[in-house]
């Protein structure tokens, strides 16, 4: 029987408050799906949730209310099939199905029993941080009775407390021996793929069909990862080509450097955004001063003075501090393309703008206006404050509710190109070129510009 | 007039892919667009990402307007191209006729060769040039097309529509092209201009045709004549002979036959010189315009895009829901039996408390009976079973507040407390932040909160001596 085009169905069991909703949650990484809360009998009915490839339906997962009263169930199908009897599971799950209580008392059991005779599997979930009881194991004694296969399915397997190892001894008791570890709200980076693949050995008619699944999920986490570097490539070379403009005296230069700072806040908030909204966590929160990141880094200003130390920035001597933390002071040089190259295109190709801009720099470089740009420290606190919030987003289930904290990457990552070799060459240029910075007011973009977003990319690789 | 290859209608796919650039520039710069509805839309079509992205494109396109904007935006750039077309037809003739003069005077062949090709071939060499130094760089007849529809353009969207297409045209390196064709396409214009108001003069009028020199040579004449119109000839267009040109130095009376083999020599100069390059330019430019603009494809990894692909690509979506749920069943504390004289006054039992957790929680008083741990159905049954035979007055039940407190956790604490004199339920790690919901689903089945405690050294007190007054701190 070929069952490869037809999709899975699983059911997603349990007690009551372990965290099932989660799980759907995290795989389907909507964090919208159904409701979580802290407290028993939150989800209430069945929620059905579908995952692709390729287009096609692969699994449809249904999440279920939790198993409460299982003991007292267990009683009454004593009571409505004697063991004497003799019955196998399914009648006697049949049997309760049919009877009074299975719409009163036990109508959230009976939803549970009714799906997973329905499904084709039943997704066990646990939370290893209760401890293994009585009324666990005769849940699964009612679930097993279905007839239909089981994987356990250990939850908060990452939480300080946990009870994992008696939860492993206890299920393979019972007689469960491929289970999986999933922490909803931490999952591991192979994790689904570990969970696809336990259900695979659980399932061999659609081995198929979850190595497909399996495969889509590592494409589309590569995907991600890509676009959240491009993102983050593009932030740095928007703010390394930032350039303001300041009238000689001392207020015009304060009053550019708060222009400066406003618009690179600006800019980093919308690249947090832009890879929130990538990454499919809440992005609701618009505008972006309300993210829901926590953390004395995020909290901390990008132009604090200690927000560099903090994060083991190599600062060079000389580096400006005080009032003009970040911004680097040009004398209207370093910002003029006068490559030989570009000066000859631009005269011969009578590059019309460019030379009414290039008269322009002229003119303020007569007039002794100076020029205002981001220092490269502060472009290694961008990369690196992004870098760390993709790492976290990387790590985060879609049913974490706590912030998130950028905390792990920056403790494990002291040493990167970002914290003190030499930037990519491609920021260097483009500090040369004003015009590729969407933050000024004359972007045009180019082959070059191009080019050097992804050398900056590639540097955000190796990090 | 021959139009420039590059730029049909925006009709389909480059008007499509023009519109989602637009509205890309639009969001990066300030901030997504509400698109729910059309996100709907386009999640019931379906297809690939690009061609999701496309379609939603085109729905908030239409829904804003912005398809308008690029439509208004095309007719004002074809206007200026006509117009610098017209222009260029004027220049053409004017560069024609002032070559030629009034035919008062005899026309100096040098001068007029170089009115009528000089500054083609300059702006012709500057473009060869440019293109080997920076291939991004636009001719500067179409800077000013676009500066031209960027001064008729009104409000920031229409701004946005030009530069979007450059961005678009960047993308797949047809910039160059492109603007190739604008600017070749003008002068072909007015090359052809010129060279027919140049064969409608030498038809209508007659010309003295002659060589002026100060310095040089006649033979260097013969010799520039004969390099110029070499590659004419080559074409078809006769070449004047060593005497004719000799004879042309302006001091002695030409035949008119003479003066006709000049013109069509200088014809030919501008039909080779002028004409055949613009016109090969122009098309090699059209085919790579061509050929780039079909290779146009969404860049899936643009920001702007990117961040579109959880939403319209969704890797899972919801599906059912079964019956609304009924009421919640609650259980219920059955109202004690009347007991008679209790061989216990007082018992303790630990309900489904982990095997790590001490038992009992503490030194118990000396009339205390422990029942110990009750986990199992079989425990169960068994304390059921010892309670109802012999009530005791006061029951302590322990529970652990790290637990979450379920439907048949609470239907046993209520049953055992239906059986008891007086029940207290004594919460263990009541730190864990569970305590109110134990609070909550203990008060809906009908023990009061104040039985609810977590004070154990007190609790054990109490259920030894009875005594309410002792002041065990009760859970606040």
């Amino acid at each position: 029987m070929n069952k490869q085009h037809t999709a899975l169905t699983l059911a997603v069991v349990g007690h009551t408050n372990t965290g099932k909703t989660s799980l759907l949650r995290t795989l389907t990484r909507n964090p919208e799906f159904g409701q979580v809360h802290d407290s028993p009998g939150t989800t209430r009915h069945v929620e059905g949730a579908r995952l692709f490839v390729d287009s096609d339906v692969a699994i449809e997962l249904f999440d279920t209310p939790g198993m409460e009263d299982s003991m007292a169930l267990l009683d009454y199908l004593d009571q409505l099939a004697p063991p004497a009897e003799r019955l196998d599971g399914p009648e006697r799950i049949a049997r309760f199905l049919e009877s009074p209580e299975s719409t009163r008392r036990f109508e959230q059991e009976a939803r549970v029993l009714r799906q997973l005779l329905a499904c084709d599997a039943g997704l066990y979930v646990v939370d290893v941080r209760d401890p293994l009881l009585g009324k666990h194991k005769d849940e699964l004694t009612l679930l097993a009775s279905c007839g239909h296969p089981l994987l356990p399915v250990l939850n908060f397997s990452q939480a300080p407390r946990q009870r994992l190892d008696s939860w492993r001894a206890g299920l393979a008791r019972l007689g469960l021996h491929a289970m999986v570890e999933f922490d909803t709200v931490a999952p591991a980076i192979d994790g689904e793929a570990q969970l696809y693949d336990k259900l695979a050995l659980l399932m061999d008619t659609h081995a198929g069909l979850l190595d497909r699944l399996k495969t889509e999920i590592q494409a589309q986490r590569a995907m991600r990862h890509r676009d959240a570097l491009r993102l983050i490539a593009e932030l740095l070379i928007d703010t390394a080509a930032y350039r303001v403009s300041a009238a000689p005296d001392d207020t015009a230069l304060a009053d550019a450097t708060q222009e400066l700072r406003h618009a690179v806040r600006h800019r980093e908030n919308a690249c947090v955004a832009a890879l929130l909204k990538r990454y499919n966590f809440n992005t609701r929160d618009f505008p972006s001063h309300t993210l829901p990141l926590q953390g004395e880094r995020w909290g901390m200003d990008l132009f604090h003075p200690s927000a560099l130390k903090d994060m083991g920035i190599h600062v060079g001597k000389g580096m400006a501090a005080g009032a003009m933390a970040g911004a680097t002071l040009d004398a209207f040089t370093a910002g003029l393309s006068l490559g030989t190259a570009t000066l000859l295109g631009a005269a011969a190709g009578g590059l019309w703008q460019s030379a009414d801009k290039l008269g322009k720099r002229v003119m303020g470089r007569l007039k002794g206006y100076r020029e205002l740009s981001v220092d490269d420290a502060l472009l290694r606190l961008l990369a690196l404050r992004q870098l760390a919030l993709v790492h976290a987003l990387d790590h985060r289930g879609h049913a974490a509710r706590e912030m998130i904290d950028i905390n792990p990457y920056l403790e494990g990552n002291k040493k990167t190109l970002w914290h003190k070799g030499e930037l990519p060459g491609a920021l260097y240029e483009a500090r040369s070129h004003p015009e590729w910075s969407t933050l000024g007011e004359h972007y045009t973009t180019d082959s070059r510009r191009k080019a050097a977003v992804d050398a900056v990319i590639a540097a955000l690789k190796l990090a | 007039m021959p139009e420039p290859s590059g730029e049909r209608p925006p009709a389909g796919r480059l008007r499509d892919h023009w519109i989602a650039e637009v509205i890309r520039l639009r969001e990066t710069q300030w901030g997504p667009l509400d698109d729910g509805k059309e996100v709907r839309q386009v999640l019931a079509r379906g297809g690939s990402f690009a061609e999701r992205v496309l379609c939603r494109a085109r729905r908030v396109g239409a829904r804003d307007g912005l398809d308008e904007t690029v439509d208004t935006w095309w007719r004002g750039a074809r206007l200026t191209l006509l117009a610098l077309a017209v222009l260029a037809l004027f220049t053409g003739a004017g560069a024609a006729m002032g070559a030629l003069g009034n035919g008062t005077h005899a026309v100096n062949l040098l001068l007029a060769l170089v009115a009528l090709l000089g500054l083609h071939t300059l702006t012709l060499l500057v473009w060869l040039l440019s293109g080997f130094l920076e291939p991004d760089n636009v001719s500067w007849l179409t800077n000013t097309w676009l500066w031209l529809t960027r001064k008729l353009a009104k409000g920031p969207q229409a701004a946005l529509v030009p530069r979007a297409l450059l961005e678009l045209s960047n993308r797949t390196r047809t910039t160059r092209p492109l603007s190739g064709c604008i600017s070749h396409g003008l002068w072909l214009i007015a090359l052809l201009s010129a060279l027919l108001t140049l064969m409608a003069l030498l038809a209508a009028r007659r010309y003295q045709f002659q060589w002026e020199t100060t310095l040089l040579s006649a033979d260097t004449f013969v010799w520039l004549t004969h390099a110029l119109g070499w590659l004419p000839a080559l074409a078809g267009f006769p070449l004047p002979d060593d005497t004719l040109i000799r004879a042309s130095n302006g001091l002695q009376p030409l035949p008119d036959s003479a003066n006709a083999v000049w013109s069509v020599w200088l014809a030919g100069c501008v039909v080779v010189y002028g004409i055949v390059p613009r016109l090969g330019l122009l098309l090699w430019n059209g085919w790579q315009a061509r050929r780039g603009l079909g290779r146009l494809r969404v860049d899936e990894t643009l920001p702007g895009f990117a961040e579109l692909r959880e939403r319209l690509l969704p890797v899972a979506t919801h599906s059912t829901v079964d019956t609304p749920p009924p009421a919640v069943f609650t259980p219920q504390r059955r109202a004690s039996s009347s007991v008679a004289a209790p061989p216990c006054p007082a018992a303790l039992a630990g309900i489904e408390l982990a095997p790590d957790l001490p038992w009992p929680p503490g030194p118990l008083p000396e009339n205390v009976t422990d029942l110990g741990r009750v986990d199992s159905r079989t425990e169960r049954h068994g304390l059921l079973q010892v309670l109802h035979d012999h009530p005791p007055e006061r029951l302590l039940l322990v529970c652990d507040a790290g637990q979450t407190p379920d439907r048949g956790t609470v239907a046993l604490l209520a049953e055992l407390a239906g059986v008891a004199g007086h029940t207290q339920v004594l919460l263990l790690n009541h730190n864990t932040g569970r305590t109110p919901l134990w609070q909550q689903q203990l008060t809906q089945a009908g023990l009061p909160e104040q039985d609810l405690v977590t004070d154990i050294p007190a609790a054990l007190r109490r259920l030894g001596t009875g005594n309410d007054t002792t002041g065990g701190a009760r859970h606040e």
